[in-house]
């Protein structure tokens, strides 16, 4: 299946919502001021579940974020999806797609600040205008676009038919992507490794091939596809340091997490 | 990197113009993203012999020969004569010249199985052009080959992965090098609906070692063709010529139905041909082929006095020896500083790397150590040796590896 043929698979997506996107949370809360003014003192857990498939829990403490993977016991609020479909069309903003409340509804303001604290996330990743106006802003929104590429790449391998196409014929390896210069700025992706980890920080190894992006500027346009990037390995923009092909093989995976969340 | 970008600084300048109006800035097999970005040179300026100078002044004894065309060494007198008295007479006009007709017969003469030729620019233009032509005959569809092989950019086989359909590749299957199940259980699955195999002489894919053929490999692929009515199509556009004048076939002794040349059969003058059997000339009339530049005539006279030189001078066995020269002395100089490294494919096209060296990291040092010291080996893609090369030029190159593998060492890499 070739990245062109191939349409984007719900339970992909579904999976991409709930382990690449939900964990950008975490990165939002310590990077964006705002946000950590929003949460204030909160102390709060929201499950995302979709009725006998995956589900995430998100905790919000007192201005920080945290993601688990999985239903967390004693969650503050459940929230319930019938399929993957449902919850696509709820996390791309449809309202008819409200979850299934099965426990917590009655606390509203809870979901209120999640709701804003989404929006917040929605528009980092989507680029919205307001948000690239700012340097702070597209600074914002190239760390939240690589967590999200590079954790993104444990649910393609799993389930997109082109992903696995292209990965099928890469060595295998640990692969490292890093904004230099920046904080936390880290993704993996073992490629081979029993369930294709993933993970956003230090590797658990010396990768056997590392990618870096000289800086934000280079990032935000590498991960938004507005430059040349093999033209910016020659001119060191970007750095490519060891194993090549699995640098440029998870590149066009990678890519397929836009064909995603543009739908 | 300081040091590098000093010595590659006209080559960086040219790359930054280029990354403006051209897309990658250099595209292909030469894209400085292949190699080494920032520790080998981007452009070349000219080149001599064995040896090539890039934009910067430095010097390099080449082990890269133009990624394998150059094989009697770079400008050689008899070639570029050939070819500069063809050009006085004629370029691009508007029938073939008789030199098209004289290397055909030539190539005809020198390849034992063939009845025919035609002629194109570049490897892709003959390989596919060759699958087409095992269709038309078989009326068939599949199409076998070797997982992780190259045989060249058209959408059937290109190793990239942008801008391709699933039909592209709909009717083209993978198999494993010297696996014969992997082979024989897509001979099952297509039996009666496999049209062509195409495969190189020795398997070659870039970034790792090289693997010859295992005993008994070729004579099963050979036979289950002849048995199944398939055409065999030996790729030898990297290999031909290198290890027998006759195709590289005659080294694994089988025989092909269609075999593809292009590298160095014209010491780097652009062109490429297609051989084949008497019963396939129906089929290779029917299947359109032809090019804008594809019936210049200078191309083909350095061709036939490329290949003459070739024959006179015995240049296989000359190929073989240096290289082997050349790899004997690589794995002692790196035995010597306490590396385990693998020789592989023929001495004349061959590869070396670092054993335990799974991320190619010791190899890209090397690689970038050697080229600052004055030879330019890639660190990913297989090596080619030309007649230029002396054992004087082998010695230097030994001499320029071990002060390489003294440094690794003393840097603990």
């Amino acid at each position: 299946m070739t990245p062109i043929s191939a349409r984007p698979d719900p339970a992909v997506l579904s999976r991409l919502y709930l382990s690449a996107v939900l964990p950008c949370l975490t990165d939002l809360a310590e990077q964006d001021g705002t946000v950590v003014d929003d949460l204030g003192q909160l102390r709060a857990s929201i499950v995302f579940s979709i009725l006998g498939g995956p589900a995430a829990t998100i905790r919000l403490q007192r201005g920080q974020i945290l993601w688990e993977d999985g239903c967390s016991r004693n969650a503050s609020v459940i929230l319930m999806f019938l399929g993957d479909h449902h919850l696509n069309a709820f996390f791309s903003g449809n309202k008819w797609a409200a979850p299934l409340p099965v426990w917590g509804c009655w606390r509203v303001g809870l979901l209120a600040r999640f709701s804003k604290l989404a929006e917040r996330l929605e528009a980092v990743l989507d680029g919205a205008q307001q948000v690239l106006d700012s340097a702070a802003g597209r600074r914002l929104h190239a760390r939240l676009s690589l967590i999200t590429a590079g954790l993104a790449l444990h649910a393609l391998a799993q389930g997109d038919a082109a992903a696995q196409n292209i990965l099928r014929s890469l060595p295998p390896g640990l692969a490292s992507f890093t904004i230099a210069g920046e904080p936390r700025a880290t993704v993996w992706f073992d490629h081979g490794s029993a369930d294709n980890q993933v993970g956003w920080g230090d590797p658990p190894r010396r990768p056997d091939v590392c990618i870096v992006f000289a800086d934000i500027a280079t990032a935000y346009a590498a991960l938004r596809g507005e430059i040349d990037t093999l033209a910016a390995v020659g001119c060191g923009q970007i750095r490519v340091e060891g194993l090549v092909p699995l640098a440029e093989g998870l590149n066009f995976a990678m890519e397929r997490v836009r064909a995603y969340l543009k739908h | 990197m300081d040091s590098n970008a000093d010595r590659y600084r006209r080559s960086h300048e040219l790359f930054a113009r280029a990354a403006q109006v051209i897309p990658c800035g250099i595209y292909g097999h030469a894209s400085p993203a292949a190699a080494l970005p920032g520790a080998l040179p981007y452009y070349a300026d000219r080149a001599e012999g064995c040896r090539y100078w890039d934009v910067d002044g430095n010097e390099y004894i080449d082990f890269l020969c133009g990624y394998g065309p150059v094989i009697l060494g770079h400008q050689h007198p008899a070639v570029e004569e050939a070819a500069a008295r063809q050009l006085s007479k004629a370029l691009c006009v508007n029938h073939p010249g008789p030199v098209m007709v004289e290397l055909a017969e030539y190539l005809v003469s020198l390849v034992d199985f063939s009845a025919w030729a035609v002629f194109g620019k570049n490897g892709s233009d003959m390989t596919t052009w060759s699958v087409q032509v095992a269709r038309e005959h078989t009326q068939r569809r599949k199409i076998l080959k070797v997982a992780g092989a190259y045989h060249g950019i058209d959408p059937w086989c290109t190793p990239g992965h942008a801008g391709l359909l699933d039909e592209d590749r709909a009717h083209v299957h993978d198999f494993n090098w010297n696996d014969l199940e992997s082979f024989d259980r897509l001979l099952a699955r297509y039996r009666g609906d496999i049209a062509g195999v195409i495969m190189t002489p020795f398997h070659h894919p870039a970034f790792k070692p090289s693997q010859m053929p295992a005993p008994g490999f070729w004579p099963h692929i050979e036979a289950a063709c002849r048995r199944e009515g398939i055409v065999l199509i030996l790729d030898d556009i990297r290999a031909g010529f290198r290890l027998d004048l006759r195709g590289s076939h005659a080294c694994f002794g089988f025989e092909p139905d269609l075999i593809c040349f292009c590298k160095a059969i014209a010491n780097g003058h652009a062109l490429s041909a297609a051989l084949g059997r008497k019963e396939l000339r129906v089929a290779a009339s029917r299947v359109f082929l032809t090019g804008s530049y594809w019936n210049s005539p200078p191309a083909m006279a350095a061709a036939l006095a490329c290949l003459q030189i070739q024959k006179q001078q015995e240049v296989v066995s000359t190929l073989r020896r240096t290289g082997e020269m050349l790899m004997h002395g690589l794995l002692q100089a790196g035995a010597k500083h306490g590396y385990a490294m693998l020789a592989s494919g023929p001495p004349a096209v061959p590869f070396l790397c670092f054993i335990d060296d799974p991320s190619s990291r010791r190899q890209q040092v090397f690689c970038a150590e050697v080229a600052r010291r004055g030879a330019f080996f890639h660190p990913h893609h297989n090596w080619f040796l030309s007649a230029a090369h002396t054992p004087e030029d082998i010695v230097a190159t030994l001499g320029m590896a071990d002060d390489a593998f003294a440094v690794m060492r003393n840097e603990g890499l």
